[in-house]
Order: C-alpha cells, then sequence, then structure tokens
C-alpha cells in the first residue's frame, strides 16, 4: 500500500518535470509503462514486427503533448488514449494481410475445432488448435472497419471494463454498449459472408 | 422468440449460458444454430488471442527512447532558432525591397516631392522670404565680409 503511494507520488513528480521539459524525468514513465503500451499495440496491430516503432512513436507523441497532461484521468488512461489513437490512424492506413493457418485446415480438422468450441467455455484444445483460432479471428478483425477493430480489442484481448473504453475513447458507457454489440454482430453477419465467399 | 431476437442475444453472448426460450428456438432452426456456433469459434478465438503475450520491450527501449528525445529536443530548439532568424531576415529583406521600389516608382519631384512639393502642402514660397535673416538684417543685405572694410 505504502510502496504503491510512494510509486504514484514518484509517477507524478517525474510526469511535473517532464512537464517542464526535463526528457530524462520521461524515463521512468517509460519503464512503467511500456508493456501496457506494447499489449494494446500488439493486440490492435497484431504484427510482432511493428509492435516496438509503433510503441516509441506513441510515448514521443506522448512526451510531445504531456503539457496538456492535467491529471484529470489516471497517466496510464491518457497514454493508452494516445496508444489507441496512434493504432487507430495506423490500421486505417495499412490493413494488414496475414498468413493463413485456418484456411490450411482440412475441413475435418475445422469441424473437430468447431466440435471442441460448442461448450461456453472450451477445453482441451491443443497449441495447433489454438494457433488456428487466433488465426481465424486474428484474419476477422483485419476484416473489420477500423473503428470495430479498436472496440472489440480494448474488450475481447485487453479486458477493459466499458467504463475503461469510454474513458479512452471519450465515450459514453451506452454508447460503448451498443458499439460493442454492433461490432460483434456485424463480425458474426461477416464471418457468414466469409464462408459464402469460400464456398 | 424469432431468429432476429436470437441473433441479437447471441452476438453478445460471449462464454455465456442460453435461457430455454432461446435454446428451443435453436432446436428448431439451423440457421441459428450456425450463427451461435460461429460465436462460439469466434469466442474462443478472442479467448486464444488475449493469451497471446505481446512482445517484450528490447532491453534499453526506454534509454534509447530517451536519447531519441534528446536528440529531438536539440535538433528542435536549433531548428526554432533559425525559423525565428530566418524569419526576420525575411521580413527585413521585404521591407528594404519595398522601400527600394518605392523609391524608383514614385517621381522625383511633383506632389510629394521638390519644390512644387512647398505649394502642395500650402506653404507660401515668399513665407521664407519673409522672415528675417538669421543675423537680423533685411533681403538683400549683404553680410559679406570685405577684407579692408569695416561693415557698415
Amino acid at each position: 500500500m505504502a510502496s504503491s503511494e510512494s510509486e504514484a507520488t514518484h509517477e507524478i513528480e517525474c510526469i511535473r518535470r517532464a512537464q517542464q521539459g526535463e526528457s530524462g524525468a520521461f524515463g521512468p514513465l517509460v519503464e512503467r509503462h511500456q508493456q501496457r503500451i506494447f499489449s494494446i499495440v500488439f493486440h490492435l496491430v497484431r504484427r510482432r514486427d511493428e509492435v516496438e516503432d509503433l510503441a516509441q512513436e506513441i510515448f514521443f507523441k506522448a512526451f510531445r503533448a504531456i503539457r496538456s497532461y492535467n491529471f484529470q484521468s489516471s497517466f496510464a488512461t491518457w497514454l493508452s488514449r494516445i496508444a489507441v489513437n496512434h493504432c487507430y490512424d495506423y490500421l486505417r492506413k495499412v490493413r494488414a494481410s496475414r498468413i493463413s493457418y485456418y484456411s490450411d485446415m482440412t475441413e475435418e480438422s475445422a469441424r473437430e475445432l468447431e466440435r471442441k468450441v460448442e461448450s461456453p467455455q472450451p477445453q482441451g484444445l491443443d497449441h495447433g488448435e489454438k494457433v488456428a483460432l487466433r488465426d481465424f479471428v486474428g484474419r476477422l478483425l483485419a476484416r473489420a472497419p477500423a473503428d470495430d477493430r479498436v472496440i472489440l480489442t480494448l474488450k475481447e484481448l485487453e479486458d477493459f471494463s466499458v467504463e475503461e473504453i469510454a474513458d479512452l475513447l471519450n465515450l459514453k458507457s451506452s454508447t460503448v454498449k451498443v458499439r460493442l454489440h454492433r461490432a460483434r454482430k456485424r463480425m458474426l453477419e461477416d464471418l457468414e459472408r466469409w464462408r459464402q465467399e469460400g464456398k | 422468440m424469432d431468429c432476429k431476437a436470437i441473433r441479437e442475444l447471441v452476438s453478445d453472448l460471449r462464454g455465456g449460458e442460453l435461457s430455454a426460450e432461446a435454446r428451443e428456438h435453436l432446436s428448431k432452426c439451423a440457421g441459428c444454430v450456425g450463427f451461435l456456433r460461429d460465436a462460439r469459434l469466434v469466442h474462443a478465438g478472442f479467448c486464444a488471442l488475449a493469451e497471446e503475450a505481446a512482445p517484450e520491450a528490447s532491453f534499453g527501449f526506454a534509454s534509447r527512447l530517451i536519447r531519441r528525445l534528446q536528440e529531438w529536443e536539440e535538433k528542435g530548439a536549433r531548428r526554432e532558432f533559425f525559423e525565428t532568424v530566418g524569419r526576420r531576415f525575411v521580413y527585413a529583406t521585404f521591407a528594404l525591397t519595398l522601400a527600394l521600389l518605392l523609391s524608383l516608382v514614385l517621381p522625383t519631384s511633383g506632389p510629394v516631392r521638390g519644390v512644387g512639393g512647398a505649394d502642395f502642402l500650402g506653404l507660401q514660397s515668399n513665407s521664407q522670404s519673409s522672415q528675417p535673416d538669421v543675423i537680423g538684417g533685411e533681403i538683400g543685405d549683404s553680410h559679406d565680409w570685405i577684407p579692408g572694410r569695416l561693415p557698415d
């Protein structure tokens, strides 16, 4: 408890010094939040080779804008907002195409996989099946509009609450709920179309 | 419950269970069963994706970043200096050029310049002559000093 308080005090001190232009004071802030930013970037962009470059650009942006940080939300939330916006811009520019593993599965293997995930909490998936599932949803996400991709990733992969997403995206909680519902539905409808295209 | 209602429900199902009413519909509707199967597949896919760990920052990521920030700041300060100096130089050049152009364009005599200008400005040409000489004499007085001759 005391250590988390002292960490918070240290963070505030670093932020204030960085706001006065002391770039060295930004270092501890980077070290403290880098893994969170890496995770957001990785799940949104889904390209390992791009994560570090994008994270660097995000921290650059954050340092340049740090004077505008007014301590109203937590620094982590403020930084995550910059990360999400940066990735959103990236996604709009680049629609990454990924190697397909799911489509390489035989019809029998795909059916076996579908049978395994029939229960609400699927168990007993082996490594190969997990790889196929990741690829399958990764491809669906890549097909989705950037708005849907961002909101679904924050909810399903980063496990943010609706309130946290609302805070990150400057939306009302009710709007986030509606957008999440629509994004999920659109993804399932897109999957139906995708299947038909494949036939 | 109709298909539309089931699809609305299934879209937000994630790992949850369906109500008895929904299950009853599903027992009769192959289309909705397919939709539910896809929803389960997508949910499982998201779970598998979430398990995948993000890459870790490479060793020295923060210190490299700070070094680049410092370089960027130095460059930024230099650039700002040159931009300010450059802007002032451009303004000065512009002002000089304007002055030069005006001096070329404006006539050497006319209402603004030269003798006629005095009339134009409402000054009488003889007003100067009516004024006393600086030494106090009248016009035409000669104050030339001739050696060997005393003034009158």
